[in-house]
């Protein structure tokens, strides 16, 4: 796992073992979920801006994991860090934040009652860099999944995991990803 | 990709996990030899590496509020808001179980309880302010509009709120002082005119005794006067802002104000950010601990809390900073800044 941007000792050793900080959290104490939280957010809001291509609500969706990793904590496999386990819930909820929002988008076309494009109207991402760039015009759920074996360093089978998608999936995604990312970054080249 | 080697393929595979224990060795072996592989697995790194580029680092106070607001909101979920019923059977249930509380109640909260020695309610005691008295206890209860008070003479009470429907502040009279409660529950006893003990399971309170400072207790810890207190932490009442009051206790009744009918906290808030900025620290200071006094409970207490230790600091009132940096300690131990606030109660 990379470390987060945090650097004071006591984060790079962490007191309580993720897992134990999980058990606390499942038994309903609040300063392991604040624990929790200054141990991985950084990395999570990271994610998550990477993710997704509008920021307005980065902070609803850092929430969202953070609560819903409290709802899960007791069904937590126990491994020695949970970054990896965080970045999957993260990655969940953004899913089903874009069926939900796939959803509206249907509903406004069949009412025919805005001027609303058809295709993604979300907030273009503020890009600072070509990779940012060429990143955003991936599909979501490829960048996801190129984020998190790039950027979070999961294997396959954990993202396979996390986003209940069969491997061959992830191997297929990964691809696909790096060769339209690459195709991008050329295109911006010239 | 690269043309020159049938094996370019494999790179991604193998750096994927794709190639089996026997497969991903010979690759191992070809890679270090192939000057095409080894150009195309440096290309693949190198996308690794751009995507990992750092961010701009979020603004510490943004991520501390939503710190605050998460807490907030997990604290909020741990006390489930009451369900509509879904079925008959279960309200048959609810009411059968509402005629034994409300027996048990009865037999256990009201009879032990003596008349009130005080005068009558001005309005009616609160439901969500739970009372259970042992069977000793002297003690009696009342409210008005924007404060229940219960006077405990001897005895113990258990007493648990439930902020969420509370309309009004709970205030316990001591013997030989008083206790506000700004938690959801303790028990408290007393004997002899004197308080014998004070012990929080959930939220906090403050314990003021005449001639003492008042006394911080957060959930699991307890108080008895002696041997000295086991795990409370001293808030002096000179951190209060200037009025001179404690930082916690407001002076009466009336100087409470609840939160449907009072200012509004962000007003407060912002009122407090203005006299920041324009360098009126120690006015900052004071709004800052009128604030966390009367909206212990919001989101924003921690950063006013923090911010009036930094009022004080910039006003050069090294003292009152100590104390304004205890208070935050006390009340925010794993505080997001207690490694910034540490150094400061020593300094």
């Amino acid at each position: 796992m990379r470390s987060s941007t945090r650097s004071t000792p006591e984060r790079v050793t962490p007191p309580v073992p993720d897992p134990e900080l999980l058990e606390q959290l499942a038994a309903g104490q609040l300063g392991a979920l604040g624990e929790l939280y200054d141990r991985y957010q950084a990395a999570l809001r990271a994610f998550l801006v990477r993710a997704t291509r509008d920021a307005h609500d980065i902070d609803d969706l850092v929430q969202a994991t953070f609560l819903a990793a409290a709802a899960s904590a007791a069904r937590y496999d126990g491994r020695a860090t949970c970054r990896p386990w965080l970045i999957g819930i993260a990655a969940q909820l953004l899913r089903r934040r874009r069926r939900t929002f796939s959803h509206l988008l249907a509903v406004l076309s069949t009412l025919k009652i805005t001027q609303t494009s058809t295709s993604d109207p979300r907030t273009a991402l503020q890009a600072r860099t070509d990779v940012e760039r060429a990143l955003s015009r991936l599909s979501e759920a490829k960048r996801v999944t190129l984020l998190m074996a790039e950027v979070e360093g999961m294997s396959c089978p954990e993202i396979a995991e996390a986003l209940a998608i069969p491997l061959g999936t992830v191997w297929t995604r990964l691809h696909t990803a790096r060769r339209e990312l690459r195709q991008a970054l050329a295109s911006e080249d010239a | 990709m690269k043309p020159g080697c049938p094996r370019l393929f494999e790179v991604e595979a193998w750096r994927d996990g794709r190639l089996g224990g026997a497969e991903a060795e010979r690759f191992r072996a070809h890679l270090k030899l192939c000057p095409s592989c080894a150009t195309e697995m440096q290309s693949l790194e190198a996308l690794g590496e751009a995507l990992r580029a750092p961010l701009p680092h979020e603004n510490e106070l943004h991520v501390r509020r939503e710190r605050t607001k998460l807490l907030a909101a997990f604290d909020a979920r741990l006390v489930p808001p009451p369900r509509p019923w879904r079925s008959g059977l279960a309200l048959v249930a609810a009411v059968a179980t509402l005629t034994c509380v409300v027996l048990a109640a009865a037999f256990r909260f009201v009879r032990p309880a003596p008349a009130p020695t005080v005068a009558s309610h001005a309005a009616p005691v609160s439901e969500a302010v739970a009372v259970r008295a042992d069977s000793s206890a002297r003690w009696s209860r009342q409210a008005d509009a924007q404060l229940e008070t219960i006077r405990l003479e001897s005895g113990a009470l258990s007493i648990r709120v439930d902020h969420a429907a509370s309309p009004r502040r709970l205030r316990v009279i001591l013997p030989d002082g008083e206790l506000e409660d700004i938690g959801t529950t303790f028990s408290v006893s007393a004997d002899s005119g004197h308080t014998t003990r004070v012990s929080v399971q959930e939220g906090s309170v403050v314990l003021r005794l005449r001639g003492a400072p008042p006394v911080a207790l957060g959930a699991g810890d307890s108080w008895s006067p002696s041997p000295a207190p086991l795990s409370a932490s001293l808030v002096p009442p000179s951190a209060a802002p200037p009025s001179a009051k404690p930082v916690i206790v407001a002076a009466s009744p009336s100087s409470r104000v609840p939160p449907a009918t009072g200012p509004d906290p962000s007003d407060e808030f912002a009122a407090a950010m203005a006299a920041l900025d324009r360098s009126d620290d120690s006015q900052a200071a004071a709004l800052f601990g009128a604030f966390v006094a009367q909206h212990p409970r919001d989101a924003r207490a921690e950063d006013a809390c923090y911010l009036r230790v930094l009022a004080f600091q910039r006003a050069g009132n090294t003292n009152a900073m100590r104390r304004a940096a205890r208070d935050y300690l006390t009340r925010y131990p794993r505080g997001f800044r207690k490694s910034e606030i540490e150094p400061l109660v020593g300094e």
